[in-house]
């Protein structure tokens, strides 16, 4: 019966044939080639709890008054948009469950995506053919904390409305254009005609999730035309693919994981409280509340604009604030655009234009590898500076104390981290045995109380060496005893 | 190489994963905020404990004239309200001054026997730097003549005075004297100008309008203070000090005499039933937030929650891919 009617499909559709080739894919096996599938099924968890929460979310920045549940807010005047996410909150069965998760699961799928994107960059994958996949994966990047600063907004609490004040005024600061971009998009001057709440709703729930989509089929259909990387091993090299096929080894693994995700976002959207709205308030643009931060993966925007001293220019009766401009558009240009562009950037200065699908390890690239722990300092560092006051009460040093110090360390612990990263991946490899079979060494002491060392002799089947490559076959092997001696795996010509 | 060493590893980290399974779960409780309430439907304020009030002081003295002490527990106050002692009874002076108790504040005149002795504690703890006059020394400490009672409480019962060091802000720390010795050097230093300066204020928080005090919260202390009462770093080592060990009685003295940073707020600007809003509102609302949706991580916003969404919900994810995944 089930035979029957995909024959039929098949007859009409033809999806046999793709589909054996999907069925067959190789995925090799390593950990941290699954971390892109964090990314993957937060997302998955976005937009189901997303569609659940956009049944009950008023899109609305209209003024009504509260009469809900929650007694501290009832009778005030707040925005349909804040009253319906605390009505979520309190007054919708399992609602606060599905926004935290929600909100929990965006807090992953930025932290998923930047995990994986040093894997990628630290082995060097995002080299030839992959550099597309590459500038799609930072797309991807851009838009999902674009989308995440959207989502934390659309509630209309006090803390939220904060970081939207501040997005309008980093689009004010562009010179020139900075005025008429900030009025066209919130209706006039801020806080605009009420538009901004079912604005960034649409553009929150619909046109940046669906080029999210577009842009995850396309980084999948390359990941499977250009087929995975893989580390360099035994019986692996750059003209074959090493690991498990699609079906059924990697589908059980990888629908499991999708499981494990859900559940972890769930239990943490259960137990561990985000962004409680109904403590905060309806936002009013005179009010304002201390110690505000943004979700974490703004945190390194904010962090800039927090250590930046108050330098602007003024001539031609123009204004160029350039305590917001270089900090909170420079800045983060300036590191999008090195993220997109860096593949060829490291094409170009190694003079290197070949196919790679073989990883490199960290240690071997030290100049990549340094560079790329600057990077990441940097961020860090900038992302810790949006923590100045929580940072200042909790150590209880000054708050100035606190800024000046991060006006200092943003500059200089990418620099320390570049030259320190770059010695410690040169001695690792120039040392020897490292990643090599290690021998047991024996001690003895002498009569006369000095002690020496010397390897013991290599036991028996110890003989060969880790990391020595077995000479590459040509075809499909399944079959030697060498080659297949673990289940389930599978090697495949590119 | 063969399936039997790789299976005994995995098998050999299921233990630690179970381990940071276990600190996962202590670290998320451990950030929790305190009580969390449970009801999300009623947060009205009933009778809170004040922290430094008199049933805690731990005073035979305070014992017996606890209950009409300002700044004890509301709910006692309005049981007994028949004094025993000395102090005044609210009950009567509710009487004397009926309009202003409508309002669930009014300021009490503290009885004259209590200036001697609380001359006596002047000398002994504070006049080494305010004088024995209590007229201050220049470069050292303020002069306290006309700052009225309740400023001088609001200092001595949040235990900021005496001072523990001279850095930029006195801290809130235990305090040294019980309440009845508070009230009684309030009174001295009162009695030096009689009628100045703000008086001690007794605040019945029951019936408050939470609505309000939340409106007013927001508007006039979130600023500084954080919507969430935590307090946070202000400039040059100055600070909003967290407000959740603050009595009724304390809100309200702060607001009236404006301590420290903090600016003075005059009944032109916020009448006594705003005021005992407020004060309704920090020790009802704030002190006991609705924390629904799990434990509150302290308050403290996106900071807790990045931690939490990046060592917790990544960390465990890539524990589990370390798990299931290949590691040669």
């Amino acid at each position: 019966m089930i035979d029957k009617s995909l024959n039929w499909l098949d007859d009409r559709l033809g999806f046999a044939k793709g589909g054996r080739t999907f069925l067959d894919k190789i995925f090799p096996d390593h950990w941290s080639f699954m971390l892109g599938e964090i990314a993957l099924y937060s997302f998955v968890i976005l937009l189901g709890t997303g569609v659940f929460l956009s049944l009950y979310f008023v899109p609305s920045g209209h003024e009504i008054v509260y009469h809900g549940s929650y007694v501290p807010l009832r009778g005030q005047h707040v925005s349909e948009a804040y009253a319906s996410t605390v009505g979520l909150s309190f007054d919708v069965r399992s609602g606060l469950l599905m926004r935290q998760a929600h909100h929990w699961a965006a807090d992953i799928f930025l932290g998923a995506i930047a995990v994986h994107m040093a894997r990628v960059f630290f082995t060097g994958a995002f080299r030839k053919p992959r550099e597309f996949n590459w500038i799609v994966g930072t797309l991807m990047l851009i838009l999902g904390i674009v989308n995440g600063f959207l989502g934390y907004s659309l509630p209309d609490d006090l803390v939220s409305g904060t970081g939207i004040r501040i997005a309008f005024s980093i689009i004010e600061s562009i010179p020139v254009v900075g005025s008429y971009l900030g009025f066209f998009l919130f209706g006039g001057n801020y806080p605009g005609s009420g538009i901004i709440i079912p604005r960034f709703f649409t553009i929150h729930v619909l046109i940046v999730p669906a080029i999210i989509v577009g842009l995850l089929a396309a980084h999948l259909g390359l990941l499977v035309k250009q087929k995975h990387t893989q580390f360099p091993g035994k019986g692996k090299t750059e003209h074959n693919v090493v690991g498990s096929p699609m079906f059924p080894t990697f589908i059980a693994k990888t629908t499991g994981f999708l499981f494990v995700s859900a559940a972890v976002t769930f239990l943490l959207g259960g137990f561990a409280q985000i962004n409680p709205i109904w403590q905060f308030g309806q936002y009013e643009p005179y009010q304002i509340s201390y110690a505000v931060q943004p979700d974490w993966y703004m945190g390194w925007l904010d962090g800039a604009l927090r250590i930046m001293p108050s330098w602007e220019w003024v001539g031609w009766g123009h204004t160029l604030p350039l305590e917001v401009f270089l900090p909170a558009v420079i800045f983060p240009g300036l590191i999008f655009n090195i993220l997109i562009v860096w593949p060829f950037i490291e094409s170009i200065y190694t003079k290197d234009h070949e196919y790679h699908n073989l990883l490199d390890r960290p240690r071997d690239r030290p100049k990549r590898t340094a560079a790329g722990a600057s990077m990441l300092t940097l961020l860090f560092a900038v992302f810790f500076a949006s923590s100045t006051d929580v940072m200042a009460n909790f150590f209880q040093v000054p708050l100035i104390d606190v800024l000046w110090f991060f006006r200092f360390f943003v500059p200089l612990a990418p620099i320390a981290a570049y030259f320190l990263t770059l010695k410690i991946c040169q001695e690792m490899r120039a040392a020897e045995g490292i990643g090599k079979r290690k021998h047991a060494l024996v001690v003895e002491r002498s009569t006369t109380g000095e002690y020496t060392t010397t390897a013991s002799p290599v036991r028996p089947g110890d003989e060969h060496e880790e990391l020595e490559a077995i000479p590459v076959p040509t075809f499909i092997d399944t079959t030697d005893p060498e080659l297949a001696t673990a289940a389930g795996v599978r090697r495949v010509i590119r | 190489m063969t399936e039997t060493p790789r299976r005994s590893v995995k098998s050999r980290l299921a233990a630690p994963a179970a381990l940071v399974g276990a600190v996962a779960i202590f670290g998320l409780v451990a950030f929790s905020s305190g009580p969390a309430s449970a009801d999300t439907t009623t947060t009205t304020t009933g009778p809170t404990p004040t922290p430094y009030g008199v049933g805690s002081s731990g005073n035979g003295a305070a014992g017996t004239t606890g209950s009409t002490v300002p700044g004890a527990q509301p709910g006692t106050v309005q049981q007994t309200p028949t004094a025993i002692s000395a102090v005044p009874s609210p009950a009567a002076a509710a009487k004397a001054n009926a309009p202003a108790n409508e309002t669930g504040i009014y300021y009490t005149e503290l009885p004259s026997s209590f200036i001697a002795p609380g001359q006596a504690l002047f000398a002994a703890n504070c006049s080494s730097c305010h004088g024995a006059e209590a007229n201050g020394k220049a470069g050292v400490a303020p002069n306290l003549q006309g700052l009225g009672a309740g400023t001088v409480d609001f200092w001595v019962s949040t235990g900021r005075m005496p001072l523990a060091n001279t850095s930029v802000q006195a801290a809130r720390k235990p305090p040294r004297f019980n309440r009845i010795q508070t009230l009684e050097i309030a009174a001295w230093v009162q009695s030096l100008t009689p009628g100045q300066g703000t008086k001690v204020p007794v605040v019945h928080t029951a019936g408050a309008d939470l609505e309000n005090g939340n409106t007013l919260f927001t508007l006039n202390c979130a600023a500084c203070h954080t919507i969430s009462g935590a307090g946070d770093a202000l400039a040059e080592g100055a600070y909003a000090p967290g407000l959740h060990l603050a009595s009724p009685t304390q809100v309200v003295e702060a607001i009236r005499s404006g301590p420290g940073n903090m600016p003075r707020f005059a009944p032109g600007n916020i009448t006594n039933t705003e005021a005992r809003d407020i004060a309704a509102y920090v020790t009802g609302v704030l002190q006991h937030p609705n924390n629904s949706g799990g434990v509150g991580l302290g308050g403290i916003g996106p900071v807790g929650e990045g931690f939490v969404g990046l060592l917790l919900g990544v960390g465990i994810l890539m524990l589990f891919c370390f798990w299931i995944g290949d590691r040669s």
